[in-house]
């Protein structure tokens, strides 16, 4: 365990030039790693749900809206610069097939056009994903070269 | 409305009351099924956010076979049934008669054999507390995933998590020819369910 930095469901955590954030078995939710290659900061936060409905907004980092505009809040406050931020995604399962459904249907895959559409608005551009399918996904991000990396059950990494 | 973190203590003792019941029944047709006496020991309701259920639950990347169920009518939600090794082998070598070593050994018959169970689990555990409740429901034919746990459980972490931050947890020791089994379920109903069913047990509050 060399000084990785943990990320919860609905949290998010920030690392710059050196470190390791991961965050462990995102089923239909998603990773979003966001990098400023130039400063070397990157920043992984972990979404549970597409849109912000909440009154207080009390847990910004629980949806992929205000997960990601806060995030770029936080990484601006830090150096970050918007024109240099890029982003890579992870996640966005379906992690079982129901007959009959849910009332919400597939959140994971509404996760993931959430996602897209929130970076798009945010002028962020995607570099590369991993998403959707049935399968959990670990996700690793390196703060000294901005590579992500992910691991399922049953298949070999993916670097990207 | 009142969510999790809004109940009083006796909102929390009726729902941990409930959970205790429903686990008793579940036993009691695990019990039936495996053909063999089952025990239950230590059964323990908690209300427990995200993270925290996980760590509970033995971590994020253990992988783990989940049961899930969707219920619909006057209560409305998902009750999940993990099943880790230890249960899943007690449940094969009573039903099939041999054990495996991990959940890639699994054939479709002891895929079919530990839905089954959970299936049978989870539908006791809901009809004992509609009878409490005098209520009804529905529930979805069963939908069976072998995969790491975290994700597993962020499955009815997300249905409702719009909601709430929280999940409730039922877990208890199943004691069956000697041998003592963790057994964990996962109960999600809406929270216009949850205080439908507080108020029809006669304690919400407000």
């Amino acid at each position: 365990m060399d000084n990785k930095l943990v990320v919860g469901i609905a949290d998010m955590k920030m690392a710059r030039q050196n470190g390791m954030l991961i965050t462990y078995a995102l089923g239909s939710c998603i990773g979003i790693c966001l990098y400023d290659p130039k400063i070397q900061l990157a920043a992984l936060v972990h979404i549970m749900l597409p849109l912000n409905m909440e009154t207080g907004r009390k847990t910004p980092l629980k949806y992929a809206d205000t997960g990601i505009t806060e995030t770029l809040r936080q990484m601006e406050a830090k150096g970050g610069a918007r024109s240099r931020i890029v982003a890579k995604i992870a996640g966005g399962a379906k992690m079982f097939e129901v007959a009959g459904g849910g009332s919400l249907g597939n959140i994971g895959q509404r996760n993931i056009e959430s996602t897209h559409m929130i970076l798009r608005r945010e002028g962020i551009r995607l570099l590369r994903e991993d998403v959707g399918g049935a399968v959990a996904r670990t996700l690793l991000f390196d703060a000294a070269t901005g590579q992500a990396c992910v691991r399922s059950y049953g298949k070999p990494e993916l670097i990207f | 409305m009142k969510s999790y973190e809004d109940l009083n203590g006796l909102e929390l003792d009726t729902i941990r009351e409930m959970g205790s019941i429903g686990m008793g029944n579940a036993a009691t047709a695990l019990s039936s099924m495996l053909g063999c006496e089952v025990r239950i020991d230590l059964p323990e309701v908690r209300i427990m956010g995200y993270n925290e259920a996980i760590d509970w639950i033995g971590g994020p990347e253990v992988i783990t076979a989940g049961v899930l169920v969707h219920m619909s009518g006057e209560l409305n939600g998902i009750m999940l049934s993990v099943q880790q090794m230890e249960f899943v082998n007690l449940v094969l070598e009573r039903m099939i008669g041999q054990t495996v070593e991990n959940y890639e050994e699994l054939t479709e018959l002891d895929s079919s054999a530990l839905v089954e169970v959970g299936n049978i689990m989870i539908s006791t555990f809901i009809n004992a507390l509609c009878n409490l409740a005098d209520i009804s429901t529905r529930l979805t034919v069963p939908a069976f995933g072998v995969d790491m746990q975290g994700a597993i459980l962020a499955v009815p972490m997300a249905e409702f998590g719009g909601q709430s931050d929280y999940i409730m947890t039922i877990g208890a020791n199943f004691i069956c020819g000697g041998r003592e089994v963790p057994s964990r379920l996962l109960l999600s109903p809406d929270i216009r369910s949850l205080n439908f069913l507080l108020k029809k047990l006669g304690v919400l509050d407000g």
